[in-house]
């Protein structure tokens, strides 16, 4: 079995920071893994700007902030391992991770779990009519057109407009595709007012507040969905083949389940709380990084 | 033309057991399915059920095959490598009119046989059962009740069925049948079959198929049922499968902790819906029924809800009809019409019951060759750690995890092509990928560029499942 002083699960911006933040407090044992070959995490796939504005004064997109974050990593003696899934943590203290090299143990003194957070699906929501191709979560439609350049389809409703799915309506917009209409249950739309600005109100994007989904049609591609008024109870139907959802994100804590307690455990990053910036979850992440590793340094040395 | 022993149209559940079965004898077999792949009609979504027998009357096929069935489950199960969890089950009640209701059932269950059933008060079944709600006043209690993956089940006896020798045909919809001096011939896509038999397991067709020669002396009302699917993470989740008998002689309620570790709540009914889609007031009714029974429930955790369809036959006059419908309108010539509840327990019972039928008309010999067993595709999750080192050892892509929610590697994706899947759901029918907490969400383009790598087709044109279905619009490769 291997062993480190400090185990990182997760490679995204919180994840990297609290490596190269432990590994500045002087901790020289440290391992970083993530389920990805290369660092970055979901910033890979968020290739709009607005990232990095708080550390390197400069307004980059998801990948270039990744590179930044990335190079900080290898100037370190962190031992990165990529391609890995971590399959299971024990009150032990080690973690089993599993990538095509094989199966591998990894036991650990503190760890810091830094997995990001998943997305809500519509299967969580009460909605009516068949259930066809054509519909996607915000981040995974961001990481097909982003990443492996795909079409999703042609007329566009986005359900929810918090950051992510304002980002992505412009997104589909500039792909030339057109977004029939975002649909948000609240009186305003969800993400920050600069978002709304550069990817709303500056392509004319359509916003139906106060409404949500109440059925879908179409089999075996969607065809449209069913809007209700949630004041008035009017319904309308808006023909599209395409239904993105971008409902909310739940922190990603499956591996830490029975184990919330233990006093080895730190979270950082959206594992812990969802966060508006990748900023400020590298922020937390190096934050808890610095004492941890100070920790661990000062432990060693005594 | 093609020609055969015996022809089986509908590669459902019913259908794909009835192939198995006709091979354990000396016999030619072909099975026809509609769509491209099989198990995508209703044996796509039901409630995993696999029942007791107290339900029926005594004497009766249905009584007979399902506690013949049921005391076979485990064996079957065994021989075709696929999960089967005989977790029992308490049916509870709320009052006196759905006491007597448990009291009759018990009552029929023990003249039927059935093993270990009891009759408990609420209290008693509060204690084998502690997320039991608070008033319950009676629970029949029957340790042989268990639950299976209705499509695992059925694909692992087509492949079977297929290793045995029986040849699948996919996307082969039957047009047309008729009589010739040998038997029949079926005219499906262009392409002739005959044959000196026929097992008509069509499903929700199976009344249509039928009068393509016959006339057909019931019709198939196709009823359609909501369901719900909480998370394994739901918190409060039953050891048992809980059935709910409302006092007012309604609709009752399943909750099902199935083989894969998720709820699944349901059904509600509805009648004379064929489509697969969901209902707004079935959710509700299903819901309603779960905080009943299970308050401690957490419904946030819903992950999914889908429709199922069930083929609900009708005589001449209209009325519904219990029992299992098996017609015999000619020689050799078996039509399985309205199999409903409790299909899925009887499958194999039924496969046989075809197999020896024509068997005997066909004179046919016994196969000494059949082999009953069908190695499943490894699965990790289940493997105890070192077992699962040494698969990755053997072959890297079972180190690679593609579905973190159900721990299914690339390995088990990519056999599960090679046995056949052809789309995305076709993946998840064979090894769970996309049915956990994320439906999806974080495999589904890994899964697409294995399918498009595997089946050397454009990724734009990969579908989740069946014609039209296809995920992408396109893509800039």
């Amino acid at each position: 079995m291997n062993k480190t002083d400090l185990l990182i699960i997760g490679a995204g911006a919180a994840g990297i920071s609290a490596a190269c933040a432990a590994w500045d407090a002087g901790c020289r044992s440290i391992v970083l893994t993530d389920r990805l070959d290369s660092p970055g995490g979901i910033l890979r796939q968020c290739v709009h700007e607005g990232f990095g504005l708080a550390e390197f004064g400069a307004e980059l997109t998801g990948p270039a902030y990744a590179d930044r974050l990335s190079e900080r990593l290898s100037c370190t003696g962190v031992l990165f391992l990529p391609g890995r899934e971590v399959l299971a943590l024990t009150k032990e203290k080690t973690a089993v991770l599993s990538g095509s090299g094989g199966i591998e143990q990894v036991g650990f003194k503190r760890l810091i779990l830094a997995s990001g957070c998943r997305e809500k699906t519509i299967g969580s929501l009460p909605v009516a009519g068949p259930r066809p191709a054509g519909i996607f979560t915000a981040g995974q439609a961001q990481e097909m057109i982003n990443l492996c350049h795909w079409d999703l389809g042609s007329n566009i409703v986005i359900l929810g407009s918090g950051d992510l799915g304002m980002i992505l309506a412009r997104r589909f917009t500039l792909e030339g595709k057109r977004v029939v209409s975002l649909v948000e249950q609240n009186k305003r739309y969800g993400g920050m007012a600069r978002n709304y600005r550069r990817c709303i109100e500056a392509y004319q994007i359509p916003i139906r507040y106060r409404r949500t989904i109440r059925e879908l049609h179409g089999m075996p591609r969607l065809t449209g969905v069913t809007v209700e008024n949630l004041e008035s109870g009017e319904r309308e139907k808006l023909p599209c083949d395409t239904l993105v959802t971008a409902i909310g994100l739940i922190p990603e804590r499956e591996l830490i389940r029975g184990l919330e307690k233990e006093e080895w455990l730190s979270l950082a990053g959206n594992c812990k709380k969802v966060h508006d910036l990748a900023d400020s979850a590298a922020a937390e992440g190096a934050a808890l990084g610095r004492q941890i590793g100070e920790q661990l340094a000062k432990g060693n040395t005594a | 033309m093609k020609d055969f022993d015996a022809v089986v149209i509908g590669g459902g559940l019913l259908g794909c057991f009835a192939a198995r079965n006709l091979r354990r004898w000396n016999l030619h077999i072909a099975l026809l399915e509609a769509r491209e792949d099989i198990c995508t009609g209703i044996s796509r979504a039901n409630t995993a059920i696999v029942y007791p027998g107290y339900d029926h009357k005594p004497g009766t096929l249905k009584a007979e095959m399902c506690l013949r069935a049921n005391a076979g489950f485990a064996a079957l199960c065994r021989e075709l490598d696929v999960d089967f969890h005989r977790c029992g089950s308490l049916m509870v009640s709320f009052g006196e009119n759905a006491d007597m209701v448990l009291q009759k059932k018990y009552e029929n269950g023990l003249i039927m046989g059935v093993p270990g059933l009891r009759l408990l008060s609420g209290q008693e079944a509060r204690e084998i059962e502690p997320v039991l709600a608070q008033g319950i006043s009676s629970a029949l209690y029957a340790p042989g009740t268990g639950t299976v993956n209705p499509w695992k089940l059925g694909i692992a006896a087509c492949e079977n069925a297929a290793a045995n020798g029986a040849e699948i045909f996919l996307n082969t919809r039957v047009q047309g049948i008729s009589r010739t001096s040998e038997g029949y011939r079926i005219e499906a896509c262009g392409e002739a079959f005959s044959c000196r038999a026929v097992v008509n397991c069509a499903g929700l067709f199976s009344d249509r198929i039928q009068e393509l020669l016959f006339p057909a002396a019931v019709r198939i009302a196709p009823n359609a049922a909501d369901y719900l699917v909480l998370d394994r993470a739901a918190g409060v989740r039953p050891s048992h499968i809980i059935q709910y008998e409302p006092e007012d002689g309604g609709k009752g309620f399943n909750a099902v902790p199935t083989a894969e570790g998720s709820l699944l709540l349901g059904p509600s009914e509805r009648e004379n819906e064929a489509d697969f889609a969901v209902s707004t007031e079935g959710l509700s009714f299903v819901c309603e029924g779960a905080r009943r029974v299970l308050p401690g429930l957490d419904l946030m955790q819903t992950i999914r809800s889908f429709a199922a369809v069930r083929p609900n036959p009708r005589g001449k006059d209209g009325r519904s009809i219990g029992s299992f419908v098996i017609e015999h309108p000619g020689p050799g010539f078996w039509s399985f019409i309205g199999i409903k509840t409790p299909g899925l327990t009887c499958a194999e019972e039924l496969g046989a019951y075809a197999a020896e039928r024509i068997a005997a008309e066909l004179h046919a010999e016994h196969n000494p060759d059949f082999d009953p067993l069908r190695p499943g595709i490894p699965c990790v999750r289940n493997l105890p750690l070192p077992e699962r080192a040494a698969l990755v050892r053997e072959n890297p892509d079972f180190g690679e995890v593609i579905c973190r929610c159900e721990d299914v590697t690339k390995a088990e994706v990519l056999e599960a092509i090679r046995r056949g899947a052809v789309s995305v759901d076709g993946v998840k029918r064979r090894v769970g990928t996309g049915m956990g907490r994320c439906q999806g969400s974080r495999c589904t383009r890994a899964i697409l560029e294995l399918l498009s790598g595997e089946l050397n087709v454009p990724v734009a044109s990969v579908r989740k499942d069946g014609p039209g279905s296809e995920i992408l619009e396109g893509a800039h490769e």
